[in-house]
């Protein structure tokens, strides 16, 4: 029933206790690095101050802008040399958010996927095919490591290629997937390609869905595709990826594991924090973290904490669905992207002018981006050539920003659309499956 | 002798090339020549040829297309067979690169014209004159 029966049904009394114990702990840890050391002094932070959990309100909060403007070492709490591990993400002003780990940091979370895993019905016995990238992304390694130390045995199968995913899963009898929902829409169509149906003839079971937003229309058409049940996995690399809120075979909302992590739903313009069942950005603070702990970081997710008591008997809180972000960012193919970065790099380039349109759709081939940018006339030579060079250009160039070679269309000046005189940016058209 | 062809970017979308030959029908501009070659991108471009080139860009620009005025090297040919080849041939022969090309026969119906877009008009114009070939004028190519 559980991975960790004593820990997830801890009482919240006592859950509490551990996390200001933790807290206290992570706070000494913290205070060796530059970042936290100096925020600290400045705000007189210490950490026999705190009384009750609560009173983590009073420490400042931590963001992505500081992430970046303290890259690379600025939050490390131990020598380099004392790492064993980096993920990171783009970044919007050219320094990527990353992440160290020690060789304590890896194994909590190896053993906080392990538990999610468990928690959404995956056990030893089954075969669990990890579908999504490997490498700097957190989802490849996160999974293959909690995989392990559930004790599965575990294909890394990696991203794309559903021929061969399939006969991955025939081969080996697969039971258990990991991949992004947009993916599994693909894969479906390969196995009708193939005159399979993966109900008859596979023995897929259980599927954990993450990485990237999608409704619950989608995960119910996932379930009835593949004759599965799909489990919301939610989590961030700066949180370590991965492993940090979970769905239950409950299917109602997903358990935010509160003895490795503080969590606050604040009002994203207040900062005030808001009461359970209300909607607001998710901040998270980590418990057992060494190398890099980070304190109040805020998320940028929307959702809130679902009030009442799970009928799984865990104790560890629920969050809701992540209904959006409380900024522009998009996500597309598990990596993060801010339209600001696209618009730093249509800058460069005179010919097509600042004015922009970002399309995501989806396509057989996977999630694309289409990048609408309007030719401007003064540049406008006659030649094709030189406007084929310069898509090439351009899409190389958002490529080297945001890790996605996005499809450059080229449109009459005036064209893009406009909402009472302010600039559309963003048309997210993956949405769809919803009507399905 | 030197001629222009206008040049307009347009999207490859239902209605685009009627807005533009709706912009020149109201400025009384002909068209003699015109050719499309469109991008796999979704985009195209369409060329021109007009009794008066400088007009048709200006009013398409105002009208919000991106037009331009290229150089252009227009062939005079007897319309005959093999007359095309042996002009092409030519080109070959000095490695030279077309960008586009398109043809129309005159008001006389015995003269064809080739409309070769290239980067270098003044090689292939003087490999023209070289072979004893005659090129036009924009408004040599509408006294015919």
């Amino acid at each position: 029933m559980y991975w960790e029966p004593e820990i997830e049904q801890l009482s919240t009394q006592r859950l509490q206790t551990l996390q200001l114990e933790r807290l206290q702990k992570t706070i000494r840890c913290a205070a060796h690095s530059p970042f936290y050391r100096r925020q600290f002094a400045d705000a007189g932070v210490a950490p026999d101050r705190l009384k009750h959990i609560e009173d983590i309100r009073s420490l400042p909060f931590t963001t992505k802008e500081d992430l970046r403007n303290h890259f690379p070492y600025g939050f490390l709490t131990v020598p380099k040399d004392g790492t064993v591990r980096l993920h990171c993400s783009s970044g919007t002003t050219g320094n990527p958010t990353v992440i160290f780990h020690d060789q304590h940091d890896l194994a909590s979370w190896a053993n906080l996927v392990a538990r999610s895993l468990y928690c959404a019905g995956v056990r030893a016995s089954d075969v669990f095919q990890n579908i999504c990238g490997y490498g700097l992304f957190t989802g490849g390694l996160g999974f293959q490591y909690g995989a392990e130390r559930l004790g599965a045995l575990v294909i890394p199968a990696a991203a794309g290629n559903s021929r061969r995913q399939i006969k991955l899963m025939q081969d080996f009898g697969t039971t258990a997937v990991h991949a992004i929902p947009s993916y599994l829409f693909r894969l479906h169509s390969a196995f009708v390609e193939l005159g399979l149906d993966p109900r008859r003839d596979t023995e897929l079971r259980n599927f954990v869905i993450g990485a990237e937003p999608h409704s619950e229309g989608q995960r119910r058409r996932i379930e009835e595709l593949f004759g599965v049940r799909a489990f919301n996995s939610y989590g961030l690399s700066e949180m370590n990826g991965p492993g940090v809120a979970f769905e239950c075979t409950e299917q109602n909302g997903l358990h935010i594991w509160e003895d490795c992590f503080v969590v606050e739903v604040i009002h994203p313009d207040t900062l005030e924090p808001l009461p359970e069942g209300e909607l607001g950005e998710l901040v998270l603070t980590t418990l057992d973290r060494q190398a890099m702990p980070l304190l109040r970081y805020r998320t940028r997710d929307l959702t809130r904490i679902l009030p009442g008591a799970c009928a799984c008997g865990r104790n560890h809180r629920r969050l809701d669905r992540i209904s959006g972000r409380s900024d522009d960012m998009l996500i597309l193919k598990g990596c993060n992207i801010f339209p600001m970065q696209i618009e730093k790099v249509l800058m460069r380039f005179a010919e097509v002018g600042s004015d922009y349109l970002i399309v995501l759709q989806s396509r057989d081939e996977g999630d694309e981006m289409q990048i609408q940018v309007e030719v401007q006339k003064e540049w406008f030579t006659g030649n094709m050539e030189t406007l084929e060079n310069l898509s090439r250009k351009i899409s190389h160039e958002v490529r080297d920003e945001i890790l996605i070679t996005p499809v450059i269309r080229l449109v009459e000046p005036g064209s893009l659309p406009r909402n009472e005189g302010k600039a559309v940016r963003v048309q997210d058209l993956r949405a769809p499956q919803e009507a399905l | 002798m030197i001629a222009y062809q206008v040049s307009v970017f347009l999207e490859n979308k239902p209605g685009r090339l009627e807005k533009i030959t709706a912009v020149l029908k109201q400025q009384q501009i002909n068209i003699r020549a015109m050719t499309l070659a469109t991008s796999t991108a979704g985009w195209g471009i369409l060329n021109l040829l007009v009794d008066r080139p400088e007009e048709a860009r200006q009013t398409l620009t105002e009208a919000g297309h991106p037009a331009a005025l290229r150089e252009i090297v227009v062939v005079k040919m007897t319309d005959a067979p093999g007359t095309l080849h042996d002009m092409l041939l030519l080109l070959a022969k000095a490695g030279l690169n077309v960008q586009n090309a398109y043809g129309t026969v005159l008001g006389d119906r015995r003269t064809a014209i080739l409309v070769i877009d290239v980067e270098d008009t003044e090689s292939v114009q003087q490999l023209f004159n070289d072979a004893g070939v005659e090129t036009l004028s924009t408004e040599q190519v509408y006294q015919i």
